[in-house]
């Protein structure tokens, strides 16, 4: 992989041909925004004084749906990222901005709390009925993802796994970590039925998304230089860094490189996995359990759009056919909407809503067992839209390891 | 990872085309895209030879013509399943292929072609008496007295009127065709009323941009069922609606059909055990991927799309299979300096040649790969744009490959 991958590199290769407006979903859903092409790759090029800003960027969602889009490799919405990041140079940021970006910071300073998990719930439930959100400047009509009483990186010292030569460390993602650590419960299951033992490397920070998508692009390479640099020291030690969430992974292995450039960048990049698509390489290699217990269920995929990036396939519909019983009917109704922290923001719910809306229908049919999405924010945004909660495709894994 | 019946390379026409015949056939289909296509940038149009008759003309090709290759009658089975693929998301086409329907131009010229949208075709326009053209305030490339003063050259006879509609798109960005198609959808009736206003009677004719919905024909029918006069969209400038609609009834029927569609997926290269192709070399941002399969389709495209490339002069090249492209030697013969004249472009014909499988061939006519098939912009030998057979090449083309 070389330079040209770089985001800021990519822009000269854009033709105009206009198939990212085609294909925005922040573009079907209002007409503020003056789409993808105008945005980064045109404005963020053409721009010759501080003045002149094109506003209508902060409709951009980061669901990448315009690089998927482009045919001549445009990294648009990282452009537009980066165009982001110049805005706020010079403007200050909005409260809810800096809260939706830090997510991190304030679940350590919870944890740091005696019952904090439990004493934040209960205030965020008063703060939603009190309109205290909605002040704030979030999406009041939201409940804010409730902590789970421990951690999974401090519960992990009490999971019992045997030890094993072959080792993989997750990475688990700040959704995972404080909100679902079950999620991280059947990784760890399903990586102890495959032979491997799983580590947990605390000292990884927040992969960064939120960051980037809120402007914070300073803090968002710090976290960068701090992760890549622990994986590199895995991937010197010959153990790979996977992750269940798919935004994380795609942070991880292409965005990173994308915003920074750095070469070390993408020399980590090469160690990360989605976790799916690491079962797929070992089954690949004819290393993949496959003593699953069979178990007859109708899975409906919500295929998150930053799994479609990554350009991997589907493997996690690929390993769970392999379950006897198991049919994965993929929900193909497009964005959820939600883009990580995009539709938590009080002005952009609606917009959330309305792209979510058609795979909202398709799950209101209910023609299926259970939902399933790789990506914490699409099963947030599913159970608001739809009140059907749905899980992450690994637990459906570990259920047939019982 | 499970080998499957077929892969197909690209998401233009012919890729698409070529995914649901497969499909449609009972084939299990993995089709992989690097970006979205030829379709949001198309007419929505399907041109297939510039003649009168393109059935009697495709007769008189040169042997190492693709028609020539793919064969009258697939053509025909080509057209028919397409029409039918179309109509199942309630997007008639009509048309065939021994005729040319006429199709308003977004500048008011008269464009031939042999499958036409419903929507866009204007051959009832020669029996009316005056022809509204309706322009939409706000609405970017779209200049409805130039289009009724071109008209005006073909039918003098004719009464021409130009009205100038407020669908209130104004207030955000500038509005494109598909904008305000995107907002029309399921919203047709500010539109219906406007259209009402200008008393148009059975014996006169509306023609409007391509705004009338992106999902088939369903906020046509809502408009039309509405008004006496008949009404005609043109084409217009990308992305373009027509071509929206033409996507989405693909893709609905591709998924419906359980072929699985990987985007973003850049195919680098196949896996190859010596005339076979088992698989191919997926790239993305940090390692490679195999996807295996018993046939494979390519429909990557012409220069445009990156099906061929060039860097050197004289050294055109397919990047995936290295297959050799043929392309007209000479720089005199490379390029006609007169872009608008009646002759073609000397690097248009560039591209692969095949066997009557449409198999690739070395410059011996030697077959290198019996169970890879080249189909749509990536077949050389004629220039696509200039005899206006780009369409009903990839139709056609993508028909033969997926049944053999």
């Amino acid at each position: 992989m070389s330079d040209t991958t770089q985001a800021i590199f990519t822009g000269d290769r854009c033709l105009s041909c206009t198939s990212c407006m085609a294909n925005c979903p922040v573009m079907a859903a209002v007409k503020e925004y003056r789409g993808p092409k105008l945005v980064g790759p045109a404005h963020g090029r053409m721009h010759f004084s501080q003045e002149d800003i094109e506003e209508s960027l902060n409709y951009c969602s980061n669901c990448k749906s315009c690089d998927r889009a482009c045919p001549s490799g445009v990294a648009v919405s990282t452009l537009n990222m980066l165009q982001r990041a110049e805005y706020y140079k010079n403007h200050p940021h909005l409260r809810h901005e800096d809260m939706l970006a830090h997510g991190e910071r304030m679940a350590n300073l919870i944890r740091k709390m005696p019952f904090g998990a439990t004493f934040s719930n209960i205030g965020m439930s008063i703060g939603k009925t009190l309109g205290v959100f909605s002040a704030l400047g979030l999406a009041g009509e939201r409940d804010m993802p409730a902590y789970a009483s421990t951690s999974l990186k401090d519960y992990f010292p009490r999971i019992k796994q045997a030890s094993a030569s072959k080792k993989v460390v997750m990475f688990t993602g700040c959704y995972i970590n404080d909100n679902e650590p079950h999620v991280g419960e059947a990784f760890i299951k399903v990586m102890n039925a495959n032979g491997y033992e799983v580590l947990i490397d605390k000292g990884f920070n927040c992969c960064g998304s939120p960051l980037v998508v809120t402007g914070f692009l300073d803090e968002a390479r710090e976290h960068a230089d701090n992760n890549v640099a622990r994986i590199l020291d895995w991937k010197k030690k010959g153990i790979p860094v996977v992750t269940p969430c798919t935004s994380c992974s795609l942070m991880l292995k292409e965005e990173y490189h994308e915003l920074f450039g750095e070469h070390e960048m993408h020399e980590a990049a090469e160690n990360v996995y989605d976790a799916f698509e690491f079962l797929e390489i070992l089954q690949e290699r004819g290393e993949f359990n496959d003593n699953l217990k069979p178990s007859a269920q109708k899975l409906l995929y919500h295929v998150p759009c930053h799994l479609k990036s990554q350009a991997i396939g589907l493997p996690a519909q690929d390993i769970l056919e392999e379950i006897d019983g198991v049919k994965v009917q993929t929900a193909d109704a497009g964005c959820c909407g939600i883009s990580g922290n995009y539709g938590f923001r009080k002005d952009k719910y609606n917009i959330s809503m309305k792209i979510g809306a058609k795979l909202f229908e398709r799950v209101k049919q209910k023609d299926f067992d259970k939902v399933i999405s790789d990506c914490g924010t699409c099963r947030m945004q599913i159970h608001h839209g739809t009140d059907i909660k749905p899980c992450h495709p690994i637990e459906i894994l570990a259920e047939a390891y019982k | 990872m499970k080998t499957t019946d077929v892969i197909v390379i690209g998401g233009g026409l012919a890729g698409f085309m070529a995914a649901a015949v497969a499909a449609n056939r009972q084939q299990k289909v993995t089709l992989l895209t690097y970006g979205s296509g030829s379709l949001p940038l198309m007419s929505g149009t399907i041109d297939i030879l510039n003649a009168k008759a393109p059935d009697a003309a495709i007769k008189n090709l040169p042997a190492h013509h693709p028609y020539q290759k793919i064969g009258l009658k697939n053509i025909d089975s080509a057209i028919k399943f397409f029409c039918d693929i179309a109509a199942q998301a309630n997007l008639p086409y009509v048309g065939r292929l021994s005729a040319q329907i006429p199709v308003v131009t977004a500048v008011g010229t008269l464009k031939y072609s042999c499958l036409v949208p419903e929507s866009m075709d204007a051959s009832n326009l020669i029996n009316k008496k005056k022809i509204f053209v309706v322009g939409i305030k706000g609405l970017k490339d779209f200049y409805p007295s130039m289009i009724a003063d071109n008209l005006k050259k073909y039918f003098p006879d004719k009464i021409f009127d130009v009205a100038q509609i407020d669908l209130k798109l104004l207030g955000g960005r500038d509005i494109t065709c598909m904008d305000a198609a995107q907002i029309l959808t399921d919203n047709e009736q500010t539109l219906a009323n406007e259209l009402k206003a200008l008393n148009a009677t059975d014996n006169d004719a509306i023609i409007i941009p391509p705004i009338l919905g992106v999902m088939g024909n369903f906020s046509r029918s809502v408009i039309t069922t509405q008004l006496r006069a008949d009404i005609f969209e043109t084409t217009c400038l990308p992305p373009s609606p027509p071509g929206v609609r033409l996507q989405r009834a693909f893709i609905k029927y591709l998924q419906k059909s359980g072929v699985k569609i990987f985007e973003n997926s850049k195919v680098v290269r196949g896996v190859v055990e010596d005339k076979k192709v088992t698989g191919v070399v997926v790239e993305n941002a940090v390692r490679e991927k195999i996807f295996r399969a018993r046939k494979v389709i390519l429909a990557t495209g012409g220069f445009y799309s990156g099906g061929i490339t060039m860097r050197d002069f004289d050294n055109p090249m397919e990047p995936i299979f290295d297959i050799p492209v043929f392309f007209p030697t000479g720089a005199e013969n490379w390029s006609n300096q007169q872009l608008f004249s009646d002759k073609p472009q000397g690097f248009s014909m560039t591209g692969i040649f095949t066997n009557d499988n449409l198999n690739p061939a070395d410059e011996n006519g030697k077959i290198l790969y019996e169970n890879l098939h080249v189909v749509g912009a990536n077949l050389g030998g004629c220039d696509k744009i200039f005899e206006r057979s780009a369409g009903g090449i990839a139709i056609s083309s993508a028909y033969k490959a997926a049944t053999i």
